[in-house]
């Protein structure tokens, strides 16, 4: 009996340290995110160390659902519940490296999500200010990102449309939210030469990047056609008309 | 009892199809739900393989009408169960598109989908072919129950709609069927013991007692409600918006356009194609969403100063270049952001149109104002009225792609037309739209406009247009006269930081100034189009063109598709290589469930013939191409005049229910004459129903626009008399072809098969057909399948 006992304890036990190093970051995490920096985030242009090294140590597995854990170092968007997607990792790479960030700088995030991006940004920035209006997702962002130890991101929960007044001005502001249009309240919150991004277009199809920046008081907007979708717009434009 | 049963399943059956499109509607989107009732509906087929294997097997040994009895009410019980069954589970199903390719269970997800959803329709469709194989003489009779059931199944859901909702109404229709199963125990002449006669009522009003119970569960306890309401997809733009805190669903309205929600929340500020210069932000707005997507904001309707910030959006840009207009004209589809231009404008004369009723009344509630809530197009044709401004406004849906098969009259170059004849000499028409890379909506806009102008005889059409955009979105301007004010529209660009894209004689400087993008590509794609134009080889341009942009008509009126079949790969590729990327587009995933029916016909119709032991069981070449012409041939015409009045009526829903409740109850006459007939009669049926259709062929557009300019009852009156004599003579070749030109139970079973197949296949091919080549195909289509049908059958008399 005690055998049986025994068994089922080493049989028990393994499973649950199979489970937590899968949860954990284990040896075949890490080599899973060092393929994603490699492959999909180095091959395809983003060479900004910070932004490299930010890539390589967060776990983006802790802020996937534990059903699509196996697809979290996939070059692709993932849903995350509520209808919400956490950004493929060359999107969050791209928009960190394009607001060309320095490390004593503020950077403010409209739409928290999964904590992913706010992460990301924390090893590269201090301080971050995230907000999220959700608030199952804001609870749950929150959270992930207590336990992982990132002290230097602030949550907030409320209405991103209004920008983090208390905390302005910031040198960067990044909107992971859909939007229809920049709110005035958060350019306004934006430093003299400051930059601020956003994607276009639906994280299932194509998406474009826009990087907003203010200088001399003018507000020049640049669509970094990078993403996706790159290809058929130059091989539209080199075609020439019969 | 048969002739009640095919009738009320009948019923049942086409109401439980309108009842999950609509469902689907809202828990997914339209093309989406396509793809899963296009293949549950092989259901209807496989039934006929089904009892064309049993009755080569069991040798067609005619039955006892007690056994009829039982065999009836099993294939009721199995219909009712099974729908409910398929409804809850598909209701309740975790499945999410999105996660297929990275979760491998949503496979798994899927099938069960397609199968629960194809069981009802198996024992619907088993049913009724039952019933032909068992009194083939009767065969009429069963035709006129079946389609006069379908025909009030087509009706009803619209009727009952604003008193219970979706899911309620599906557990209704699905338990009616058993109407039948209680009064069939009145009489049981084939069943002569008292004792058995006793137990076989016990049975059935057990069974009947079961239901009711069941439907009871579902409608009265919390849990059972749960189970049947039906809740938007977590990716449509209502079920983001319920996340917001202190945001709730004021209001929710039922109808068969559509659900329709009111929502009012601190936190929706809509405003697209704002500048970055705008200082001031938009009030918090209130909002309607139509199935649970296409968000029409409401802005608070007192104050001006509310909606000054639209002063500084692009679309105010055609105010700009009228500044004097007394009057507009708005059309809303979705949006709202006009209704804030020509307030903020301080027009007082607004003419309003919103097309369905419900959004209609709160519209007109919220603003205080009078709304037309009719056809936009049908309106215009009434009213000689001419306006300052017209402003067509509709951003689209949330997922690129997922309206391609959106049938839309608001952008075709006819309806430029029109709008051109209602304007002032110095008015102005705006559109405003979302800015698309690779440049696409613009293009075909740009070109729609163009054509519409030539049409009313301009001597430089492109001398009327201008384009603006800025970061995500664009505005198309037309005027009446060449555009003089242009100094005046370049400094509101400049002033607002936005870029001129096409305005005749500017510089590409002015093109690329603060909405960078790497090259201002759709400045030079309008430049070549110019070009083109201006050379007469725009045909050449739009051939070559990686997307198809050509300017639609009101033959081919889908404003959100573009793909273009030569270029997949290409598309692909851009996609990222992610093939439920490419699932979003509405069109590559016709072309997808096209593929799959065919594989699925092939094997319902290939699979009855490898138990086939007599000769006298299998049916001819000749059989099966009748059947599957006829089959083919009735739902082409249905499909086409759907569409072709969807240009009348407005509404695909209501054009669906008049169109299908027409042709059947016409179709069901068709069949109870030709039960009388001799099957000599078809041959002068066929005819002159192939004749008919090629005079529909050619007369019917003039017929719509001449109707257009009628009163609502006409357009219905006329639109069903249209239908009258092709419904009724098209009831005839299915009646007589499966009274007299069959011989066995199992060949009837089998033409059932072929004619099922042939329905699913022709439906999913019409929307690819109008897609491509234009609604008109889809006639020429219809007249190809009855001409198949008319030499099929002398080829069967000469046998």
């Amino acid at each position: 009996m005690k055998k049986i006992i025994l068994i089922l304890v080493g049989v028990l036990l393994s499973a649950f340290a199979g489970y937590a190093d899968q949860v954990s970051d284990g040896s075949d995490i890490k080599k899973a995110r060092h393929h994603m920096v490699q492959a999909t985030i180095k091959d395809r242009g983003i060479l900004d160390p910070r932004v490299l090294e930010a890539m390589q140590t967060v776990p983006r597995h802790r802020f996937v659902p534990d059903n699509l854990l196996t697809a979290a170092y996939a070059d692709q968007p993932l849903p995350i519940g509520e209808g919400q997607t956490i950004s493929q990792p060359y999107v969050v790479a791209l928009m960190t490296e394009i607001l060309g960030l320095t490390r004593n700088q503020r950077v403010l995030e409209i739409g928290t999500g999964s904590g992913y991006q706010a992460a990301v940004l924390a090893e590269v920035v201090n301080p971050v200010y995230t907000i999220e209006i959700k608030e199952k997702l804001y609870h749950r962002a929150s959270k992930t990102l207590k336990l992982l130890g990132y002290d230097n991101v602030n949550t907030r929960h409320s209405d991103g449309y209004f920008g983090w007044p208390e905390a302005a001005p910031f040198d960067a502001i990044m909107i992971t939210a859909a939007i229809d249009h920049i709110p005035p309240p958060l350019l306004k919150q934006l430093k003299e030469g400051g930059r601020l991004t956003l994607p276009l277009g639906n994280p299932f199809s194509y998406q474009n990047l826009v990087l907003v920046t203010k200088k001399d008081g003018d507000l020049i907007v640049k669509q970094i056609t990078g993403v996706l979708f790159v290809p058929m717009t130059g091989h539209a434009l080199k075609k020439p008309a019969p | 009892m048969i002739f009640s049963a095919v009738f009320l399943i009948g019923f049942s059956t086409l109401a439980f199809e309108v009842l999950l499109a609509r469902i689907f509607s809202i828990t997914q989107w339209n093309h989406l739900s396509f793809m899963v009732i296009g293949i549950a509906l092989f259901g209807f087929a496989a039934s006929g393989t089904f009892l064309s294997i049993f009755n080569i097997r069991r040798g067609d040994r005619r039955p006892q009408s007690g056994s009829n009895r039982q065999a009836i009410t099993i294939w009721v019980a199995l219909y009712a169960s099974t729908t409910l069954l398929a409804f809850v589970a598909v209701n309740n199903l975790p499945l999410d598109y999105f996660r297929l390719p990275v979760e491998p269970v949503q496979s798994l997800y899927v099938l069960a989908a397609f199968v629960v959803l194809a069981l009802p329709f198996f024992f619907s469709g088993g049913m009724v072919a039952f019933a032909y194989t068992r009194m083939p003489e009767n065969s009429g009779l069963i035709y006129f129950a079946t389609m006069c059931g379908s025909a009030c199944g087509a009706v009803f859901p619209a009727l009952l709609l604003p008193f219970l909702n979706e899911g309620q109404l599906v557990v209704v229709f699905a338990l009616t069927p058993l109407l039948v199963v209680p009064v069939s125990s009145v009489h049981l002449p084939g069943i002569r013991r008292a004792e058995t006669r006793q137990q076989s009522l016990q049975i059935r009003w057990t069974i009947f007692c079961c239901f009711i119970v069941c439907a009871a569960l579902f409608l009265v306890s919390p849990y059972g409600q749960r189970l049947i309401e039906v809740q938007p997809s977590p990716y449509k733009t209502l079920f983001q918006v319920l996340q917001f805190p202190e945001t709730r669903i004021k209001q929710t309205f039922n109808t068969i356009r559509g659900r329709t929600d009111r929502v009012s929340s601190p936190y929706i500020r809509f405003a697209p194609g704002l500048s970055l210069r705008a200082m001031e932000s938009p009030a918090p707005q209130g909002a309607i969403f139509k199935d649970g997507d296409n968000q029409l904001v409401l802005h608070p309707p007192d104050a001006r100063q509310s909606v000054q910030f639209a002063t500084y959006t692009l679309p105010y840009s055609g105010y700009a270049l009228h500044p004097g207009a007394q009057n507009a004209l708005v059309i809303l589809q979705n949006g709202g952001s006009a209704m804030a231009c020509v307030l903020a404008a301080g027009i007082h004369d607004i003419t309003l149109v919103a097309e369905n009723p419900v959004s209609a009344e709160i519209i007109s509630r919220h603003y205080g104002r009078e709304v037309v809530s009719r056809p936009p197009r049908s309106f215009l044709s009434r009213i000689g009225k001419q306006f300052d401004i017209i402003h067509v406004e509709n951003w689209g849906t949330s997922i690129p792609g997922s309206a391609a098969l959106n049938q839309d009259h608001l952008y075709t170059s006819d309806a430029f037309c029109q709008y051109l004849k209602h304007l002032t000499p110095d008015g102005v028409i705006i559109v405003s739209r979302r800015l698309l890379l690779p440049p696409a909506d613009s293009l075909r806009l740009w070109a729609a406009a163009y054509e519409g102008l030539k049409k009313t005889a301009a001597k430089n059409p492109a001398s009327h247009l201008a384009i603006l955009r800025n970061w995500d979105t664009f505005v198309l301007l037309i005027s009446k006269q060449p555009l003089r004010n242009t100094a005046r529209l370049k400094a509101f660009a400049t002033e607002r930081n936005f870029d001129m894209v096409f305005l005749a004689g500017m510089v590409s400087d002015q093109a690329n100034r603060f909405n960078q993008f790497d090259a201002p590509y759709h400045f030079i794609e309008i430049d070549r189009l110019v070009a083109a134009y201006r050379e007469g080889t725009e045909n050449a341009y739009f051939r070559s063109y990686l997307l198809d942009v050509r300017p639609q008509s009101d033959n081919r009126p889908f404003p959100g598709r573009y793909l273009k079949w030569s270029k997949v790969k290409s598309l692909y590729r851009t996609l990222g290589s992610r093939l439920y990327a490419l699932l979003m587009s509405g069109e590559i995933v016709v072309m997808v469930v096209f593929i799959e029916a065919l594989l699925i016909s092939g094997l319902l119709l290939v699979l009855p013939l490898f138990f086939v032991r007599r000769r006298i069981q299998k049916p001819s070449r000749a059989q099966v191409l009748y059947f599957f012409g006829v089959g083919a041939g009735f739902m082409f015409v249905e499909l086409f005049f759907i569409k072709k009045y969807i240009l009348l009526l407005g509404d695909p829903v209501i054009s669906f229910s008049v169109v299908v409740a027409g042709v059947l109850i016409f179709s069901s006459l068709g069949g109870a004459w030709a039960q009388k007939k001799e099957k000599s009669a078809l041959k002068t049926a066929l005819l002159i129903l192939l004749g008919t259709l090629l005079v529909t062929y050619v007369a019917l557009d003039p017929l719509v626009q001449l109707l257009l300019h009628t009163a609502p009852i006409w357009q219905y009156a006329v639109a069903l008399l249209v239908l009258g004599p092709i419904g009724f003579l098209m009831g005839l070749p299915f009646t007589i072809g499966m009274r007299d030109m069959l011989s066995s139970a199992a060949q009837r079973a089998y033409a059932w098969s072929a004619n099922g197949c042939a329905s699913v296949l022709a439906s999913i091919a019409s929307a690819q057909i109008a897609l491509m080549f234009g609604i008109g195909f889809i006639l020429g289509c219809a007249i190809v399948a009855y001409g198949v049908v008319f030499f099929s059958w002398q080829q069967m008399n000469k046998n």
